[in-house]
């Protein structure tokens, strides 16, 4: 499939899962991050559980790449925000009347944590299933094929827009438009380059919505796919189990928070 | 329900997909030129006016899916709620005829913005520990935080200083828009003849 996204082709066990059963990892990654309760906790879910699966489907340095772009910026922001911001009793250094504490900077960590196990769960599902395979598999179980329709063409088409954005710029600096000017001024400069780019995407819809007309794509009832889904009788159990011990942990959490 | 199936017709699925692409390429335009303003809801805003309000909050729930299937900005789908109230929103002000008129739209764009602001506060608090992982406006975060606001209210106050101007913005633009558009294709959503829709609900009562 054209378009751009964080898939990474490859013949691995990790690949050739059902789509749902990595969805289903995904979901499980998110409740782990919403109710375990410490940094180590995170931590080791994240190395034992999900850098494991990364490294069976040959996605380790991909996966722990987009982790750590994704996961830096909140480690630094939470770093500052919440160690500055949570009082503790062990204060690290100052930087004028504010006070940095430790339990603040853990609190921030811990956030962090959460978000990097949650983060990684969705990059595991997203860099080993093609997004066709992933819609595929949601449209059999009931998902309006006019959403996958959206979704997938969405993902092709939107780095042409991304050029085409960039060609309309160019072309309207040959024709004299001054972009290094003020801020006041560079409002205006969006008439000049939004105007086109909207407009005669519009008009592509026309042609798009004719030759989905002319592929019956309105037809009601079921439509057959090219693309086979691989499923077997363990994954459905694995499925099963995952989705139960997820939904005991959210129990087991509520639990633990309010009935004491 | 009659309403939502009136509004996913094939020409109107086909625009909300390239609506998610308006919104990605669009969002690139004002970093280009150095504009601090995000730009990335000018599809959905477009699809809820032009369309109605279902297909509006299909695309911005839609959108900021694709936004994280992508890559681009994996955290976004948090925020899938919040960008289907913009497109609903959208949808709203457009049936009440907001977009006829330049003032009355940027004053739609204001309002939404102060929606968006007082709905994505709460999810960058209490999911993200109060930043978005976006340094500029972690920045502003801060600096509420040192000026004594608590942690829902940084980020309020942050939202508030960026998102009404960059909705008034994007609803300019999508007026203007609405008024370079040829009539030929605004006759499409006018709801009267338009002949995919036919096909698209054949169990019409």
């Amino acid at each position: 499939m054209r378009g751009s996204t964080l898939f990474v082709p490859g013949q691995t066990v990790i690949h050739h899962l059902h789509p749902v059963t990595k969805l289903v990892i995904t979901f499980l990654c998110l409740v782990l991050a919403g109710t375990l309760p410490s940094l180590p906790w995170l931590l080791t879910c994240f190395v034992v559980l999900l850098l494991p699966l990364a490294a069976i489907g040959r996605i380790l340095r991909p996966f722990l790449l987009r982790s750590f772009a994704v996961i830096a910026p909140f480690v630094i922001s939470l770093s500052v925000i919440q160690g500055f911001f949570t009082p503790g009793q062990t204060p690290l250094f100052h930087l004028g009347s504010f006070i940095f504490t430790f339990e603040g900077w853990l609190a921030g960590l811990t956030v962090a944590a959460r978000i990097l196990l949650a983060l990684g769960g969705a990059l595991l599902l997203m860099l080993s299933t093609r997004p066709d395979r992933l819609m595929l598999a949601l449209t059999e179980r009931g998902m309006p094929g006019s959403l996958a329709y959206v979704v997938l063409t969405a993902i092709q088409i939107f780095p042409r827009f991304q050029e085409r954005a960039q060609v309309i710029q160019e072309a309207q600096q040959a024709r004299g438009l001054e972009i290094h000017v003020n801020i006041f001024r560079r409002l205006g400069l969006l008439v000049p380059l939004m105007g086109p780019l909207v407009l005669s995407s519009i008009m592509d819809t026309e042609e798009r919505a004719m030759a989905l007309e002319a592929r019956a794509f309105s037809r009601p009832g079921r439509k057959t796919s090219l693309l086979l889904l691989e499923d077997s009788v363990w994954q459905r159990i694995a499925r099963w189990t995952i989705m139960v011990a997820a939904l005991g942990l959210i129990v087991l959490s509520f639990w633990l928070k309010f009935a004491r | 329900m009659n309403d939502f199936r009136k509004e996913f017709t094939t020409f109107s699925v086909a625009l909300i997909a390239v609506a998610i692409a308006i919104n990605i390429g669009a969002g690139q335009i004002p970093r280009s030129v150095g504009l601090p303003l995000y730009l990335d809801s000018i599809g959905t805003v477009l699809v809820g006016v032009l369309v109605g309000p279902w297909a509006g909050a299909l695309t911005g729930f839609l959108a900021n899916t694709v936004w994280t299937v992508t890559g681009l900005f994996p955290q976004a789908i948090a925020w899938a709620g919040v960008a289907a109230i913009i497109g609903a929103l959208a949808g709203a002000f457009g049936k009440a005829g907001w977009m006829k008129d330049w003032w009355r739209a940027g004053l739609a764009g204001l309002i939404t913005g102060v929606v968006a602001a007082i709905l994505s506060a709460p999810i960058a608090a209490y999911v993200f520990g109060g930043v978005t992982g976006n340094a500029g406006t972690d920045a502003i975060v801060a600096a509420w935080r040192a000026a004594g606001l608590d942690a829902l209210f940084s980020n309020v106050a942050q939202g508030t200083m960026s998102d009404p101007l960059d909705k008034l913005v994007t609803y300019l633009i999508v007026w203007a828009v609405l008024m370079a558009l040829p009539q030929r294709l605004k006759a499409r959503f006018s709801g009267e003849s338009v002949p995919a829709q036919k096909r698209s609900t054949p169990k019409k009562k």
